[in-house]
Parts: C-alpha cells; structure tokens; sequence
C-alpha cells in the first residue's frame, strides 16, 4: 500500500507552503527522518523529512509550487511495492489540489484575499512567550495587526474619557447636557424604575417634569405624581415644598429655628419654582373643583360621650401600648355608616354610577417639609372590616411611613370615600374639596369644649363641626343628610363602633 | 465564650487551631517565626509548634510562594504569608500561573489547597510600591477565591474557612486594621464565602464594599442617616466568590447603588458589580450604579495627598448624595 | 567549594543491572523516540495544536533518571514533557490524546503538549513557564520531608527530581528554589539538562559561566555533578550515587546534564543557530544505538530481536494514535469542570480523568482499543 506524503505544517501559523527544493527523485529510496524537500513556511525556510521508509514513487508538486498544507505533494511506494504501478493512496485529494492550483491561476485575487484573512485569524491566536518566532512574519500580518493596535489604542481612549465623566466630570457633563433641555431631542429621559412605576401606574411620564439631570424622570417624580395624584385640598400647608437640586438657592429655615419673639423682617419675595407634587395637586384640584358639582352639608356632633369612652378604653389599652384617636372613631364611624348608606361609597363613572363593593377609607396626611411638604392620602382598606384597634394601627402606621419613607402606590390607591381633619390645628369648621374619583369628602373640625344645651339646660361640653363636600350628580342634599345623621347617631353613641 | 481581642489574634487563633487539628496545616513567611510575624499576627506560634511549621523564609515571594502551591500539589495545607500583597507581585507567575490553574491544566489530578494571606491596601504613607490593593488585580483570574475580612469575628471565621477550602484563597488583610478590638468566640467556626453581610440595613440606598471600607461606609451611612438617607451596607466578605444576589436583592429594594473600592477604578471589582447590577436590576435602578474607588494614580506618599486618593466616608456620603438625587 | 564530579563514574553500576532492566532501558527510549517522531508527524497533519516541543535526542536522560529513583519520587519538568511523562510509566494513548485535544487525554485535553500530568505515576507534570517548575519542585521535596518527618515522626524517604533546560538558568525563580533547597536542606535533584540552546540562543550568549554551569550550585554552597546525558549508563551510574545521597542526607544536588536535542527547539524553529556538522555529529553517536550495540555484543539481544522491537514499539505508537483518533473531544461542560474543586456558581466541580480512574481500577480494560465516554454526572 503506498503512503502519500503531504504539505506538513510546518510552523503554528503554516496555512501553505512552497516546496523550494526537492531533494529526491522519483525511484530515490528514502528511510525514515530523511529530508526530502526544502518548503518555505510562512516564516522560515524548513526541511522537510519522511516518516516511513520506501521509495517515492512519484512527485506530484514541484519545485517553486505553492500548496495547502495537507495537500499530497509525493507518493511513497513501501518495501516490495513496485512503484511505478502506485497511485495516491487517496486519489480524489489528488485531483482536489490540481483543482485548487488551476482556481488559483484562474482566480488569484479571490484566492489571496481568503488567505490573507485566514492567516490573520491564526496568527493573532498564537502567542506566547515561550516563543520569538514572529521575527519574520509576513507583511499583511504586521499591517493587520498594527491596524488593530490602532483601533484598540482609540478605544481605550474613548473608555477613559467615559470614565472620567462617570467619576469626575459628572456634573460639568450634565450641565451641557441640560442647557439642550430636556428631551429638547424629543427623547425622554426616564429612569428605568421610574419607567417601571409609571408604567404599573398607567402614568404617562410625558406628563411628568423631570428633576434628575438633564431633566430625568427619576423614581421620587413618579411618586410625587402618584401621591398627588390622590390629592384632594385646595389648600396646602405653607412652606410645604419639596426639596430638590433646583431649590438649593433657597434653603428652608426649620420652623423651630425661627425665633419667635424676633421681629419679623420684611418678608422676601420670591418664586418658588413648582414641584411635580405642587403641579399635580394644582391639576388634580382644579379639575375637581372645576369639573364637580360640589355642595356643602354641615352638622355639629355632641363628642362628650365619645371622648368619654375614649378616655376610658385608652386607659385600658395604655398597657398594651395602644392610643385611639378621635379621627380612630371617626374613620370607624364614617366606614360603618357605609353600609345603611350604599350612594355615598360611590363613584361618578360618566354613563353610570359605579357604587363600590369595598369601603376603603383615605385619610388626608400632611408631610413635613423634610420630605418635601405637601399631602398624600393614605388609605384604610376595608375599615368597615376592621375593629377601632386596627384602624388606629394602620392609620399610625401609614402616617409615620408617609412621613419618613413614603407610602407605596398601593398604599394611596383605591379610597372610596375620605377624611381630612385639621381639629388639630383648633380649626372649627372648613369644607375640602372632593378626592376624584370619590363622590365625597368629610372636612373634619376641632371637638371643643363650649357651652351646650343639654335636655333643655345649658351646660359645658364638647362639640365638633363636620362637613361633607359631595358630589351632586351621585349624591343629592337628602342623601348626604341622611348620611351624616346616621354617622351623628353612631357617634354621640360610641358604644356602637365598638362592636 | 466570646471576649474582645485584636484582629490579628483572630488570626492568630485561626491559624492555631487549624495547626492543632491538621498536621499537613504549616505556616511559611518572612519573619513568621523568630520575629514572631512583621506584624505580629504568629506571636508565640513558633513557640508552640516549632521550627518545622512555623517556617521563616528568606525575602523570595516567587521561590516560597512557588514552593507553597508544590507541597499543596502533595495535598499539604500551607498557610503562606505576604508580609505585603504588595510584594505578591514579584510571585505573580506562581500565583497567577500554577496556583489557580493547576487543577484545570492536570485535568483535575492536582488540587492546590493553599492560603495567601498578608496585607492590603493603603494608607499608612508607604508610598506607591508598597501600597497595593490587589483585589481587582487577581480577581480578573478565574480559579484563585479573594476574601476580604472586615472586624475581628470576621477574621477568624473567615480563615478558618479559606484554610478548610479545597481551592487556593488569597487572604486579604489589613495592616490598619490588625489592632482593632472585637467580641471573638474562643471555639472554632466557620463564616462562609460568598455570603455577603448585612452590616445595616436600610431603604434608600445600597453601598457594597469589600474590607477596610466597609467601615467608611458605616459611617457615611451614620451621617446620611441625619440627612433622612437610609443607607443599607454591605459587606461582601469575598469578592470571588461574589454574593451578587445579596447585592441584587438590596438594590432591588432601595433602587440605588453605590460600590466603594479601594483599587483603582479600571477594570475593577466596582466596575465589575456596577455591570452585573446594571445588567441584573435594570429595570430597578433610578440612577446608574456609582463608585467610589482610589484615584485613577499611584498611591502618593504626602499624608494630605494620599487621603484624598482613597475612598472615605466623606467620599461615599458625596456618592450617595448624587446617586439618589439629593446632592 | 564546588564538588562537581567529572563525567565517567567510578564504578559502572548498570552494567551490573540485570539484562531485563536493561532491555527495558531500550524499549522506553525507543518508545519515545518513535512517540517524538509521530508527535512530529501528527503536529504537521494539524492533529496536534499550539506549541510542541519534542524530546529526540535526550531520551538517555529521562529514561536513566527515572531509573536510578524510585517509583514513590516525585518528578516535575518543564515544557519539553513528552520523555519523562513515558519513562515514568505513563500509556503512551494518553499522553498523545492530550496533544489531541482528546477526553482521553491525561489531563481531559485540557493541559496540551506543555502540561502532561500523571498522579498515579507521580508526575508533577509539565509546567509551560521556563524556570516556574523549580519553585514548585521545592515544594515537592518539602512535603515529603514535611510528611516523613513532621507527620510520621520518621527520616526522610523520597528524593524529588526536578528537571530544567539550560534557559531556565537564567531565570530568578530557579535562583530561588536554589536558595531555599539549600537554606530548607530539601531531598531535591536539580537535573539541568542542558542541551546548549536555549531557544535559538547558545548557552555561551546567554548565560554567564556558561561552560562549566556547576558554578551556579557552587553560589548556593550546593553539591553538584557533571554527567554525560548522551549515554545511559554514565546517566544511571552519574545518578543513582546523587539519589541515595540525597536520600540519606536531605540535602539538594545539581546536576550539569550535558545532552542534545537533535530537533528545534519548537516545531516551527529551523535551527539556522548551529550547523548540520554538529547535528550529526551527535546524531552519529546516538543514545540508543549505543545501548542497543551493548545489548548485542553483551549477548543480550539480537539483530531480529531488536527489529522485532522497533516493529513492536511502532505499533503501539501508532495505536496510541488510532486511540487518540477515536477519543471524543471533550465535552463542553469540560470548560466549567476543575477550575475549582467544589461546585458553585457556574462551576461544575471537578472528576478525575481517565488516567487516574484506570489506575484506581487498574486490570479491568487494558486493552481496550475504545475509548469510553467519559459520562460522569
């Protein structure tokens, strides 16, 4: 059987080589680690042995001919073989390289481009320091290579001055980002999780005012859109605004570093630029007021009894920690009253009335100005299922996370009906203005201590004013009255909000 | 019973009581024995395990470094000590070369169960040569594990770990901290790789960190804290492996990042969370991830220079500042 | 205070072996010779990638080292790995399907030519940085000290051989692992074998007192020796007094091996260095010729005998190849498996290869032709 002898490679990078020179003739025998050509590599000049012992049988590449590596260059006719009857073991290969050399001729510019990108691919694989051999490296090599020094060198150069803008130049780099203004481009700059919320929100955060650089739409706008989105007051506790980057030239004095008995200095104006908070309550409230019909039904509720049993349970529950607040019952009552009074846990729905199966009870929470002042409403799901202790447990809970943390979305979202009580402020009586989409909103005064008539006698006690602001296309005056006397009758006898 | 010690007897006892439980366990470095340590972390373990496991080297961290990942190819446990991380780099083809690669390259015949520990980091004017932080260095090399202790109960936990651990583990110390006091248990135990600590909790902000600057973060976190900014910390415990779902699950909470990283900022371990948060919490973040690493220079010898190149509180209170907006 | 020996032992202790050992000598250069030549051949039809350094001419000296400690002696060598790897015992099917990129391979494919490793064999592989091997030698000669001494509260039993070329002398961590042998008293032979290039560059143009290298040792305070590499038997009578010394005293040896390789120093390199002349004038007097000459004019071995040999020895090279064909390439989950020895992330802990699970169940497949799918879950 006779053995082909085929192009070596002889280098890491030999793709094909040229044999220079034969070294034996067709009926030359040969042994085994012979040279019998001389082939030029890729990088050097080699010599090629055999690995077998025989005769060669015929030289099929000759002299100054250029072939792939694996390509059948010689046959070897083994020991007792005749070798002028040989052939190549693998004939077909043969034929494969006389195709290949007649391709070459015919189509030579096709033929270097292939190979100049092979050899590239190879030769920027193979390096290591264990070796100096690409002292003669062919001339497309070094171009290719020194090309891809240079693209590397400019890449490098533009991740420098990325991360000189990430750590250093932050600031500079968006001032002159802003001065195109935001989305001056037509594109919006949202944060991703500002994206997320807006979009669990169905908000569309074109309608919102950016305050991250370059007017980015960053999480806290989204908040503050969401929040104020609840909003139901016209009015807004003075110098609730919130903090920002742009309110920086006009620092909030803390109320308690005021001093008093200072004479006041003429006051100061200035323009307070709006917060996304502040412009949604604007928007919100205006529409409300503009849009409902409101009406105003006010009736005032002896609370002797109730703060008597107020006195009473918190000093049973003071053990435990628990404080009930006059607004506790009040959010009770208002639930429980629900139930006789179906029309005023409803919404105006344009075609139809929606009355809601759930009785989720909002309360009106200012925040301070740390956190940026304004109000969101906070609201009690399903108080009418809740006992007065859970009631004054969530509404703690909600207020003191609205004004440290803030409330969540679900947090604010889906009131049927809300409070707003300023007794706290020593207010008498002041009317709110609806929280879309309830239908109705109880403005609730100061319990004060006045002179009364009781079973015909004058007499001390205490009595507070309330007054609900409706809706006059889902609730008429006759609705609202019943309402409020049943709420008056549950109040002025507490005992029933108890069970 | 836990009682306060320093740091570097947590190490100390680490090590002792590993020696006395696993006789293949021996301790090599310059000045570990007779001087009983440069600093002092192997006083008195001459003493009680002699001179052939309390071994003194001469100053040659490729030869003994080399030598160490040999007797680990035995299936010994040494415990190789840089007096700097900063001279690990003249054992760099040891370290680098055979210790992470050797099981890879036998096919997994040879393991190399082997400790580097020493010191880390800057700040005590040593100037540029001495002053390395190597751990994004050698993280970008698959097969070593880097582990960065940050109290004292840390410490002994940790190392007894990385002395247990099959693989090679570069332990990463610092001299600036070996004096530090804290409750240590006298028993042995264990604390995990790859399981990031919760130093504080918090909603507004998460800040990572590996090591000394865990401490910087405490206290900018205690700062913002007035300010309102409620800072969760993290302490990594070791940046490979890496607890990236620790850090994805506070991110994902507070929708801020920060990474505080005493290397230099290219190609770094800020720079390689910052990605994988990136990647990770896209949708979750309300600003790009922000890093506090040492200047992008050699590390300066003047006192005034050299603190401004590190990271410090008042550095991360300024990142956490404008990484949620409030700066 | 260098106490370097001249070449020719006193006394020729392997011609007093038995003439099996002797034989044995034979066939193992044999066998690497053939497994160098189809190395060659395999590394030009492109079975064989990267780089490939072959070990043609300097059998003597690993067959004659190996054979002059004992089985239970670590060995650890650089790159130029192939010899040792088979004079230590390792089946040559491995060690060519790890040159293939095979799952057979010694090392699942995963190490290459530079990196062949054989625990069972106690053979600390080969190491690709020039000089990187000596450090860990050390650490070798350390641990079993360390084990016999420390652990067992006996004497030292092992002496580790730690082989280098003549470029590693110029290396600072060879410097270093001399320094420590010496101030360590580590049982380590330092075999330098030194060919005369390093790379393409003459030893007398790049090492200073390149003539008489033994004048490294003499720094260290280390003893050392000067032994013909182009002959076994100086080889095993040069070394077999070193091992027991080493043995006995614990102390580190070098030795100034003087061989030839008689290829390049990779497979691309056309050595225009040095001159046919001096090729063949080595080539002329051949290792192996010399050993089989002895055989025959001893008695032992015949001309047919010897023929019957080389035929012998071809076919199992060539059937090291068919195996090495036929090995599956590793498979993908290979990338992930041993880089650490537990799993975590995405790393799939690690599985021995099947060198190391044939020796454990050593008899139950030795000749099987087929390669088993290395189907570990």
């Amino acid at each position: 059987m006779s053995i082909d002898i085929t192009m070596p490679r002889l280098s890491d990078t030999m793709e094909s080589g040229t044999i220079l020179k034969w070294n034996v003739k067709e009926g030359d025998e040969v042994s085994s680690g012979d040279v019998v050509a001389d082939v030029e590599t890729d990088k050097a000049t080699m010599e090629m042995q055999v690995y077998d012992d025989g005769t060669i049988a015929r030289i099929v590449v000759d002299e100054g001919d250029t072939v792939d590596v694996g390509t059948v260059i010689a046959i070897l006719a083994e020991e007792g073989e005749d070798p002028s009857g040989v052939d190549s073991s693998s004939e077909s290969s043969e034929k494969k390289s006389k195709k290949k050399e007649a391709k070459a001729s015919d189509d030579e510019d096709e033929e270097d481009s292939s190979d100049e990108e092979k050899s590239t691919a190879t030769a920027t694989k193979d390096r290591d320091d264990d070796e100096d051999d690409d002292s003669e490296e062919d001339d497309s090599d070094r171009e290719s290579k020194s090309k891809k020094k240079d693209d590397s060198k400019k890449e490098s150069r533009r991740e420098d001055s990325e991360a000189e803008s990430d750590d250093r130049g932050e600031k500079d780099s968006d001032r002159s980002r802003s001065d195109e203004g935001a989305g001056g481009n037509g594109r919006l700059r949202v944060s991703p999780v500002a994206r997320r919320l807006a979009d669990d929100h169905q908000i569309d955060v074109r309608n919102i005012q950016g305050s991250g650089p370059s007017g980015r739409i960053i999480k806290r706008d989204v908040m503050n859109a969401i929040e104020s989105g609840a909003e139901t007051r016209a009015s807004v506790p003075p110098g609730a605004k919130r903090k920002s980057t742009s309110d920086v030239a006009h620092p909030i004095v803390p109320a308690a570093a005021q001093d008093e008995d200072q004479a006041p200095g003429p006051l100061e104006e200035t323009s307070i630029k709006l917060s996304n908070m502040r412009q949604t309550i604007a928007k919100r409230l205006v529409e409300s007021k503009t849009t409902i019909p409101h009406y105003q039904v006010t009736l005032t509720f002896n609370m002797d009894p109730l703060l008597e049993l107020r006195k009473t349970l918190n000093q049973q529950l003071e053990p435990q920690g628990v404080k009930l607040s006059v607004n506790d019952f009040l959010v009770r009552a208002c639930a429980i009253a629900m139930h006789r009074h179906h029309e005023v846990n409803a919404s105006w729905g344009e075609d139809h009335i929606k009355v809601h199966g759930e009785v989720n009870v909002g309360i009106a929470i200012s925040l301070p100005a740390s956190r940026g002042g304004g109000l969101v409403v906070g609201v009690i799901r399903n108080a009418d299922q809740m006992g007065l202790r859970g009631i004054s447990a969530e509404s703690k809970r909600l207020a003191e996370k609205a004004r440290t943390k803030g409330l969540t979305t679900e947090e604010m979202s889906d009131s049927t009906f809300t409070i707003s009580n300023l007794g706290m402020f020593g207010v008498e009586h002041f009317t709110a203005i609806i929280n879309p989409p309830n239908s109705a909103i109880l403005a609730v005064g100061a319990a004060i201590q006045k002179p009364v008539v009781r079973d015909g006698a004058l007499a001390v006690g205490h009595e507070m004013q309330a007054t609900l602001s409706l809706d006059h296309r889902v609730i008429d005056g006759a609705m609202a009255a019943e309402y409020l006397r049943t709420l008056k009758q549950i109040i002025e006898n507490p005992a029933s909000v108890l069970v | 019973m836990p009682r306060e010690i320093e740091f570097r007897e947590a190490l100390r006892e680490a090590m002792s009581q590993c020696m006395r439980d696993d006789p293949r366990v021996f301790l090599m470095g310059e000045e570990v024995a007779e001087y009983n340590g440069a600093y002092k972390v192997s006083k008195g373990m001459l003493d009680e395990f002699g001179p052939r496991r309390v071994i003194d080297t001469p100053i040659s961290e490729n030869g003994f470094a080399g030598l160490g990942i040999g007797a680990a190819m035995m299936g010994l446990r040494p415990i190789i000590e840089f007096m700097s991380w900063s001279f690990s780099l003249v054992a760099a083809d040891q370290i680098l070369n055979n210790a992470p690669k050797m099981l890879y390259m036998s096919g997994g015949q040879f393991g190399c169960p082997i400790v580097f520990r020493g010191n880390n980091g800057a700040g005590g004017q040593l100037g540029s040569t001495h002053s390395w932080c190597v751990e994004s260095l050698y993280a970008n090399v698959p097969g070593v594990k880097i582990v960065l202790p940050t109290t004292p109960y840390e410490a002994k936990g940790l190392l007894r770990t990385a002395i247990l651990d099959p693989d090679p583990v570069f332990f990463l110390e610092s001299e600036r901290m070996l004096g530090m006091k804290g409750d240590v248990p006298e028993e042995p135990y264990e604390v995990p790789f790859g399981k990031a600590r919760i130093v504080r909790e918090g909603t507004d902000c998460t800040i990572v960190s590996f090591g000394r600057p865990v401490h910087f973060c405490i206290e900018a976190a205690e700062t913002l804290e007035k300010d309102g900014i409620d800072c969760e910390v993290l302490d990594g415990r070791s940046v490979r492996p890496l607890d990236i779902d620790a850090i994805v699950k506070s991110v994902r909470k507070t929708n801020y990042c920060v990474v505080v990283d005493q290397a230099w900022p290219f190609a770094s371990i800020s720079s390689e969370i910052a990605s994988q948060v990136h990647k990770r919490c896209f949708d979750d973040l309300d600003n790009h991830v922000h890093r506090v690493n040492a200047d992008d220079v050699p590390a300066p010898y003047a006192y005034n220079l050299e603190q401004e190149m590190l990271p410090n509180a008042r550095k991360i209170v300024e990142a956490v500042r404008s990484a949620t907006y409030q700066a | 205070m260098t106490t370097a020996t001249q070449p020719q032992a006193e006394e020729n202790l392997a011609a007093k072996l038995p003439p099996d050992t002797l034989q044995q000598w034979l066939r193992d250069m044999l066998l690497i010779r053939e497994f160098e030549v189809r190395t060659m051949q395999a590394y030009q039809d492109r079975k064989i990638g990267g780089f490939c350094h072959v070990y043609i001419g300097q059998e003597a000296v690993a067959v004659g080292c190996t054979a002059a400690v004992e089985h239970k002696d670590p060995i650890i060598t650089a790159y130029r790995d192939h010899g040792h790897a088979l004079a230590r015992g390792m089946d040559p099917r491995y060690a060519m399907a790890e040159m293939y990129g095979k799952i057979g391979g010694c090392a699942k494919g995963k190490g290459g030519s530079m990196h062949l490793f054989d625990k069972p064999n106690n053979m600390f592989g080969g190491h690709g940085i020039v000089g990187a091997q000596c450090p860990l030698g050390t650490g070798l000669a350390f641990a079993t000290k360390y084990e016999d001494e420390v652990m067992k509260g006996g004497t030292n039993t092992r002496v580790t051989l730690c082989f280098l070329g003549d470029g590693a002398l110029n290396q600072g961590a060879f410097h270093e692992a001399m320094n420590l042998a010496g101030i360590l008293d580590l049982p380590i032979i330092f075999i330098c074998e030194n060919n005369g290039y390093s790379m393409g560059t003459a030893i007398s143009r790049g090492t200073t007192m390149g003539h008489n290298i033994t004048s490294k040792a003499a720094g260290y305070g280390m003893e050392s020796a000067i032994i013909d590499g182009m002959d076994i038997f100086t080889v095993y009578n040069g070394m077999k007094p070193l091992v027991d010394r080493c043995r006995d005293t614990s102390r580190p040896i070098f030795v100034d091996m003087r061989t030839y390789r008689y290829k390049g120093h990779s497979m691309s390199d056309p050595r225009k260095y040095r001159t046919k002349e001096e090729e063949q004038q080595y080539e002329s007097n051949d290792v192996i010729d010399k050993l089989a000459n002895w055989l025959m004019q001893e008695g032992h071995l015949t001309e047919d005998a010897y023929d019957k040999l080389v035929k012998e020895i071809r076919k199992e090279v060539r059937a090291s190849m068919k195996w090495a064909d036929n090995s599956p390439e590793p498979d993908i989950k290979e990338l992930y498996t041993d880089v650490f020895v537990e799993e975590w992330g995405p790393f799939l802990g690690t599985s021995p290869p099947q060198i190391v699970k044939d020796a454990e169940g050593a008899g139950n497949d030795e000749d099987d032709d087929e390669t088993r799918e290395d189907d570990d879950d």
